[in-house]
């Protein structure tokens, strides 16, 4: 009974791939079972091969299948399924994205396989696993046991593990690609898009530096205050989710539990308060920086720098001093 | 035609965030459940808005009977809720929620959903706001051999289909599936109404439908959690704040600036 780590097409530069290998990598040892990295949909074969060796991953199962090029939840999880049934995984393991945050809980529901989302770590308890999971927003941490009578499908949270390849393995052999068919021929797939709109321009994902703001900026019109640091800074803007349900920022900005999640260098935080469902969204940041009227605010908690004071002032003259 | 909306009851989540930070949240003896009993329990608000997105429906003129079902040891106040926010049918499923998992939970509404004579439209939360896993809907999608349209911000009935708005990682996006199908909706949906004088009247005299998983015909066997949650407690945040000190606000700019450079977190 084996560890498979899966991921969709080319793997993404943000670095889930490389902490879902570390993750998985650590659970086959620990369970002394065999790994197998299943990449699902096209990707360069030469990016699959160098993460492969770096990561210690000897097998890598490929569903090249153009069908899998864009995201397809019913291909998705009908083609997982039947790679399950094939070659059936003790512990499936994604990353935790918009996409697997459907395409896991169906692909459980499929197999009969206890699911398990907002994982942060796993152990090892004789036949049992004992995943760690983010609970009330990130409030409190939830242990559950999930016995092994069952294959288990677990979401791991992105950023909250350190990428970790193994010391010795960049001198290993070339992985072993396995070509893996599957035959979605059947599957239709049940939602159709009917319109979208692109966000265009840089991700808040990617982003080296992002100011957010939130209801202590007290008016929708300060937002631009946001806007002009993040400008002023060559980084991005964002937001919390007060001020987006406000409508004083638009909904792709928001930071947190359920909006983005992002790990800039430099995260400056004015006029929010650090709950922790906001914190969820950045508190891998390098550096945070909090502009708060509230000494007590929680945001300090997690601030490397802080400044109580008002921040509708303080975004301005950080803009001025800049330019 | 039929929309059932699943609603679960949950601590407030704001209180729990209060406490949490205060450092004074309190786990009961059994290490996993949190006792306190100065936090309130609640309608999950995702679920609250799950609700509301019926309730536009009705009013777009979509003749419709809505259904709120919760399952839990006692689901009196959020049906109660249901009622007077608008719900035509309320029913609870009464297990005890300390034993019950996602699977359990999911096969038991969807399980409902079969019992009533099934729905055209199944609207839940996009996540509970205690456990955060999201994913009741997706198992009853399975189990319903329902497609499943996530994190709404609107949805439209249209002649045997929904149209739903949502914004994803890259796009705000418009998608469409055939009914019968499940939809879970976010914040972006926007406030929930307020329940009227004469809502909270009515939503008085109405009855809930009291089931037990026996009257659903499903036995405990089927309930047994496959993820049993052993414990629980609240991470420690290692704080080591600079606050950075200047007699107004020019000062402190440049205070922060000067700190960022020699980090190097800024050129
Ligand atoms: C299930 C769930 C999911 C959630 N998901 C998210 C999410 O993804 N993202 C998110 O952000 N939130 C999310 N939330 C909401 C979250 O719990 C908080 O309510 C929210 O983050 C608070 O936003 P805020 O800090 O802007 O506002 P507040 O908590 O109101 O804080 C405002 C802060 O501004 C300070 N302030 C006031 N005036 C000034 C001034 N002039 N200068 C400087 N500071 C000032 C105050 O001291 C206070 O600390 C979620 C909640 C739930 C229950
Ligand atoms: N016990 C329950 N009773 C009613 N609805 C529930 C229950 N548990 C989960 N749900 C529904 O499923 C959604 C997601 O829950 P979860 O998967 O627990 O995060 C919730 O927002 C509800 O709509």
């Amino acid at each position: 009974m084996t560890v498979v780590a899966c991921t969709f097409g080319a793997p993404a530069a943000s670095g889930e791939t490389e902490e879902l290998l570390t993750v998985a990598r650590k659970l086959s040892a620990s369970r002394e079972t065999a790994l197998r990295w299943l990449v699902a949909g096209p990707a360069p074969r030469p990016q699959l091969e160098e993460l492969a060796t770096a990561y210690g991953i000897t097998t890598i199962d490929h569903i090249d299948d153009p069908e899998l090029e864009a995201v397809a939840p019913d291909a998705s999880v009908e083609a997982l399924a039947q790679y399950c049934a094939s070659r059936p995984p003790a512990t499936l393991l994604l990353s935790q994205t918009f996409d697997t945050r459907l395409v896991a809980p169906r692909l459980a529901g499929r197999l009969n396989a206890t699911v398990m989302m907002n994982a942060l770590d796993l152990e090892v308890a004789g036949d049992a696993l004992l995943v760690t999971a983010s609970a009330y927003g990130g409030d409190t941490r939830a242990v559950y046991e999930l016995p092994g009578d069952r294959p288990h499908v677990i979401a791991i949270m992105p950023n909250a593990t350190t990428p970790e390849p193994p010391p010795d393995a960049a001198a290993g052999a070339a992985p072993v690609i396995e070509d893996v068919a599957v035959d979605l021929s059947a599957v239709e797939e049940r939602i159709r898009l009917v319109e979208r709109n692109a966000e265009e321009g840089p991700r808040l994902e990617d982003a080296q530096i992002i100011v957010s703001g939130g209801r202590g900026l007290g008016s929708a019109g300060n937002f631009a205050l946001v806007e002009e640091l993040a400008e002023a800074l060559g980084g991005l803007a964002a937001a919390s989710r007060p001020i987006v349900d406000d409508g004083w920022a638009d909904s792709a900005r928001q930071i947190g539990l359920t909006g983005k999640i992002a790990r800039p260098a430099l995260y400056i935080a004015a006029g929010i308060s650090g709950a922790s469902q906001h914190m969820a969204g950045c508190a891998a940041a390098k550096t945070i920086v909090a502009i708060n009227s509230d000494p007590d605010a929680p945001i300090f908690r997690y601030a490397r720098y802080g400044v109580v004071g008002d921040c509708v002032e303080l975004l301005g003259e950080l803009t001025r001093a800049l330019r | 035609m039929r929309i059932v909306v699943c609603a679960k009851e949950v601590l407030d989540p704001d209180a729990v965030n209060t406490y949490a930070v205060a450092g004074r949240l309190e786990i009961g003896e059994d290490g996993r459940s949190i006792t306190q009993a100065a936090i309130p329990r609640l309608m999950n608000a995702y679920d609250e808005q799950a609700i509301e997105a019926a309730l536009r429906i009705r009013d777009a003129g979509v003749d419709c009977t809505i259904h709120v079902v919760s399952a839990g040891a006692d689901q009196a106040d959020v049906l109660k809720q249901g009622a007077a926010m608008g719900a035509d049918e309320i029913a609870s499923i009464t297990v005890d929620a300390s034993s019950l998992d996602h699977h359990g939970a999911a096969r038991l509404l969807a399980t409902y959903v079969e019992h009533v004579g099934g729905a055209d439209l199944v609207l839940c939360g996009r996540q509970a706001s205690d456990d955060d896993q999201g994913v009741v809907p997706a198992l009853m999608g399975e189990a319903l051999d329902m497609p499943v349209v996530t994190i709404a911000r609107a949805v439209e009935v249209t002649s045997g289909a929904v149209r739903v708005t949502r914004v994803t990682p890259d796009a705000e996006e418009i998608v469409e599936a055939d009914l019968p199908a499940i939809v879970t909706i976010s914040n972006e949906l926007g406030q929930p109404r307020y329940p009227t004088t004469a809502g909270r009247i009515a939503a008085r005299r109405k009855q809930a439908t009291a089931l037990s998983p026996e009257d659903l015909g499903l036995s405990s066997d089927d309930l047994q959690p496959r993820a049993v949650l052993t414990k629980q407690f609240v991470p420690s945040v290692q704080g080591n704040c600079e606050f950075l000190t200047g007699e107004t606000p020019a000062q402190l700019a440049a205070s922060l600036i000067e700190r960022l450079r020699a980090d190097q977190v800024l050129p």
